[in-house]
């Protein structure tokens, strides 16, 4: 009898201890593979010259870093992924703030208003990308269709090397701002009223309320929407690859697409894996930077 | 908060109304913004193809017409993209919801050697770009030979860092006593994890299903990358594929369009709450 008893208690012992393994075991295993796992190949691909076609990677230390670096393609790939960061960062962050302060006012219809703000996010990058192809046809889309009516003159928006990354961007804005939008107002409704009711009482304006009150207590969002904002825009591929393909004369060509080309389109998967890593570094270093410019610990008490 | 206000401010009746037109001005023009592709994109869905490449374009159809959606199905195998579509982003999300909440409640429950170890690698890879693996991970993927097969599609999205971020979030908010009151009554820990935990985190478990259903929906990078054969690609890859292939089709491309985007609207329409939970939730504790 007592036999069975230590018995018992050992198995649920067992099950006991195991469980918590058991349960972490699945999603840590299927995320590593994908990700810290990738990442340690993907750095000793770097310093080797891995081509697909090949069998052997001999080593070659940092000639795929030098190569990378010296190619005129990748600093055009830079510099579009900057311009494009530039472009579409600071303005999305700053109507996505004005949305979410007007939308946290009481005014009618604030929930439609929200949904419609918000529906571009969940639409695919990728069909976004094909609807606005249309609205910016040159002869058949509702953009230059709109411009000549009010007596503008239309522009082929994703043809001409000087407006095609303004396209990409506006395109890039419209998406994201939903979800920009939505961290905003979550924060917003995270101030206590008593503040806005203390200022009013001494006399404070609304911009006031706003410049004092509001933009401070707005900071950790803020901080947040841009670090990942910015995370996200150096990451730009799919918009790009629907709407322009890089092109015309790789005037948007980004870095990510740069990767993508030299590894699937020229099997140069050393030289690939290595510019990973220069905007891994890169995207390490500006958030850094970010963090220590602008992350002072903030509290609402 | 009125009588607050009439304290604070002495303006009269006409500068609050002007300020209450500026608002909504503001909001209007920027709701017709953002929703006007939208808009386009379902007008020009009903037109016949005649009427499409006019010049000047119309905006609204003068025939509208269904035959695009029936078109649509016998010109290009849309059923097939659809159903690739489906599958692979049905059998991701159900995977990681599973996935994600077991883990959840390991990292949440549970005290373990290694377990704050593990846990801030994953948080800390969150910040790993996906397009500084993919290189690698085709390696991997082609060396396991699942290059340009469903597997090779599903096997990226079986779990995610801000899954199992957010449902350990919510699981720490259960209170411990209620698995020990069910420890008592003998049940093991995985009945648990089915009786209670799963019970109670219901509106987490459909938040994260939401987020992982949209990404997997609209995913295009890696499915670009591993997929070559028609008979697998999803809506993402096949419409723009048609956009630019065949220029003649632009009405189809509409239907298409519309269709594809379709499912996610109005799944995010009846659930928006939740959405604007888990935003709150991945997006501001961390």
């Amino acid at each position: 009898m007592v036999n069975v008893e230590t018995r018992k208690y050992r198995a649920y012992r067992l099950q006991r201890n195991a469980a918590p393994y058991m349960f972490i075991l699945p999603g840590t295993v299927f995320y590593l593979m994908v990700t810290i796992i990738p990442m340690m190949i993907g750095f000793w691909m770097s310093f080797h010259n891995w081509t697909i076609i090949r069998p052997t990677k001999p080593w070659v230390g940092l000639a795929n870093y030098q190569k990378v670096l010296a190619n005129p393609v990748f600093w055009t790939a830079m510099k579009n992924t900057l311009v494009y960061t530039a472009g579409v960062v600071p303005f999305q962050m700053i109507l996505a703030l004005l949305a979410a302060v007007l939308l946290n006012t009481e005014i009618r219809g604030r929930t439609l208003f929200r949904l419609l703000y918000y529906l571009p996010v969940v639409t695919p990058l990728s069909i976004a990308a094909v609807i606005w192809t249309w609205i910016y046809h040159p002869n058949l889309g509702l953009l230059n269709w709109f411009l000549r009516s009010i007596g503008f003159s239309g522009r082929d928006w994703l043809g001409d090397p000087k407006v095609a990354m303004l396209s990409v961007i506006i395109v890039a804005i419209w998406s994201g701002l939903g979800y920009r939008m939505v961290i905003f107002l979550a924060a917003l409704q995270g101030i206590p009223e008593t503040y806005y009711e203390a200022a009013m009482i001494d006399g404070a304006g609304r911009f006031d309320l706003f410049r004092f009150i509001t933009m401070p207590l707005l900071r950790p969002a803020t901080l947040y929407v841009l670090i990942t904002s910015v995370i996200g825009s150096f990451q730009v591929f799919g918009l790009v690859n629907v709407l322009t393909g890089g092109g015309p004369l790789d005037a948007t060509n980004v870095l990510v697409m740069w990767i993508h080309r030299r590894a699937f389109g020229d099997y140069q998967f050393g030289e690939a894996a290595a510019t990973s890593f220069v905007l891994f570094a890169l995207i390490l270093a500006i958030t850094a930077i970010q963090w220590k410019a602008l992350g002072r610990e903030v509290t609402y008490e | 908060m009125k009588g607050v206000r009439a304290v604070g401010y002495r303006r009269s009746r006409w500068a609050v109304l002007a300020g209450r037109i500026a608002v909504y001005a503001i909001i209007a023009v920027g709701a017709v913004a953002m929703a006007m592709p939208f808009v386009w994109l379902v007008l020009s869905s009903f037109k016949t193809l005649q009427e499409i490449v006019l010049f000047p374009p119309t905006f609204f159809p003068r025939n509208p017409t269904l035959s695009n959606f029936k078109q649509v199905f016998d010109r290009i195998p849309f059923a097939r993209y659809y159903a690739n579509s489906i599958v692979t982003s049905v059998i991701p999300t159900a995977v990681s919801v599973l996935t994600c909440t077991m883990a959840g409640m390991g990292f949440a429950k549970y005290r373990f050697r290694g377990r704050d170890a593990i846990f801030w690698t994953i948080l800390s890879t969150m910040m790993v770009p996906f397009p500084a693996t993919i290189v690698p991970l085709y390696v991997m993927i082609s060396r396991m030979r699942l290059v340009d097969t469903r597997l090779g599609l599903i096997i990226v999205g079986l779990s995610s860092a801000s899954g199992i971020f957010m449902m350990r979030q919510f699981i720490m908010g259960i209170p411990d006593e209620l698995l020990d009151a069910a420890r008592i009554d003998g049940a093991s820990e995985f009945r648990i994890f089915r009786q209670i935990i799963v019970p109670l985190c219901k509106p987490a478990i459909a938040t994260q299903a939401l987020f992982s259903f949209t990404n997997h929906w609209g995913a295009y990078i890696w499915p670009l990358i591993v997929v070559n054969s028609d008979e697998l690609r999803t809506l993402p890859l096949a419409i723009p594929y048609f956009s630019g292939q065949y220029y003649s089709f632009q009405n189809l491309i509409n239907a298409a369009s519309l269709m594809a985007v379709l499912p996610v609207l109005i799944l995010f329409l009846f659930t928006q709450r939740y959405f604007v939970q888990g935003i709150t939730i991945t997006g501001m504790k961390n």
